[in-house]
């Protein structure tokens, strides 16, 4: 459970500890209005979390190393099998050619 | 860079289609670990790197044209980084920040910030840093980032440094400031 009105020694903490255990969303959604304006306005914040960052990244990362790339490599595969099937939506303009309304003044203009 | 990736990343700008989808599994192969390790950098959770990965090399299978003048490793993650991780990285809470306090500029600095001088380091260049600058600081600051990186909470850092859990919170963050400071004065903007 997070504090409210945290200070940005203690949000740059719970972002670090969130980044360390997977879980960004919970840090993000625990964030009051006034705590979200003291991040976005804090030069110390933005530089901190690019250190936290790379401690994640040094300490870290060999968990999300799976041996298994094969598996992944399927899945990879499957996503380009789908994208392969699905038609590549139509352009805006083409679209919105075909269903453009007609206006009333266009109505007025037909000829007589 | 290697001759396989060199082969696949020939392969993957090739026009055809097939052709394509087969260079697909050399580059994986090839890539995964090192694209996987940066992407964990950012989100900190194997199966959301898994998710945007995948639809990271289907958007490389997809329109490879920024990949066609890429010649070492670490222009390839930089590449990679800017035009296809990216925004997915953005993707992944944008959907949530619809009830988030944190305005949609502020997320995306959060979650996938602009390329700094040492995020475009690689994982060996770093780990060699941070050794030699932890090795600069007081040997409490020090011992706070080692037993944070080791696992350990805040309750059990400030129990082992005989200090309360409000004076860790600042000691890593004032220590987490200065190995800022030390990491940008050792590696100046180019």
């Amino acid at each position: 459970m997070y504090d409210i009105n945290r200070t940005i020694e203690t949000l740059l903490d719970d972002y670090a500890e969130a980044l360390r255990d997977g879980c960004i969303p919970t840090f993000l959604k625990s964030l009051t209005r006034e705590e979200a304006k003291r991040i976005a306005s804090s030069r110390q914040f933005q530089d901190a979390t690019e250190i936290a960052r790379i401690l994640n990244s040094v300490g870290f990362a060999d968990k999300a190393v799976t041996s298994n790339v094969s598996l992944f490599i399927s899945r990879v595969d499957a996503k380009i099998a789908s994208r392969l099937k699905k038609p590549k939506a139509s352009s805006r303009r083409g679209r919105g050619a075909r269903t453009k309304p007609v206006t009333k003044m266009e109505k007025i203009e037909k000829p007589i | 860079m290697n001759r396989r990736l060199r082969n696949a990343l020939k392969g993957l700008t090739a026009p055809d289609i097939e052709r394509r989808r087969r260079a697909m599994e050399p580059f994986v192969r090839a890539t995964f670990e090192i694209f996987i390790r940066y992407l964990y950098r950012y989100l900190g959770n194997e199966v959301e790197c898994e998710d945007v990965l995948e639809d990271v090399y289907a958007d490389i299978w997809e329109s490879p044209d920024r990949l066609c003048d890429v010649n070492n490793d670490k222009h390839l993650l930089r590449t990679v980084y800017l035009y296809y991780m990216r925004k997915h990285l953005r993707e992944v809470y944008r959907r949530r920040n619809r009830h988030l306090h944190l305005s949609q500029k502020g997320l995306e600095r959060l979650i996938a910030p602009e390329l700094g001088i040492l995020e475009m380091m690689s994982e060996e260049e770093l780990g060699q840093a941070l050794r030699r600058m932890l090795n600069k600081l007081k040997p409490r600051e020090r011992r706070a980032i080692e037993l944070w990186m080791e696992g350990m909470s805040n309750r059990a850092i400030a129990n082992e440094l005989k200090a309360t859990v409000d004076a860790v919170k600042m000691l890593k963050f004032r220590t987490i400031l200065k190995l800022k400071k030390l990491m940008h004065n050792y590696y100046p903007k180019e």
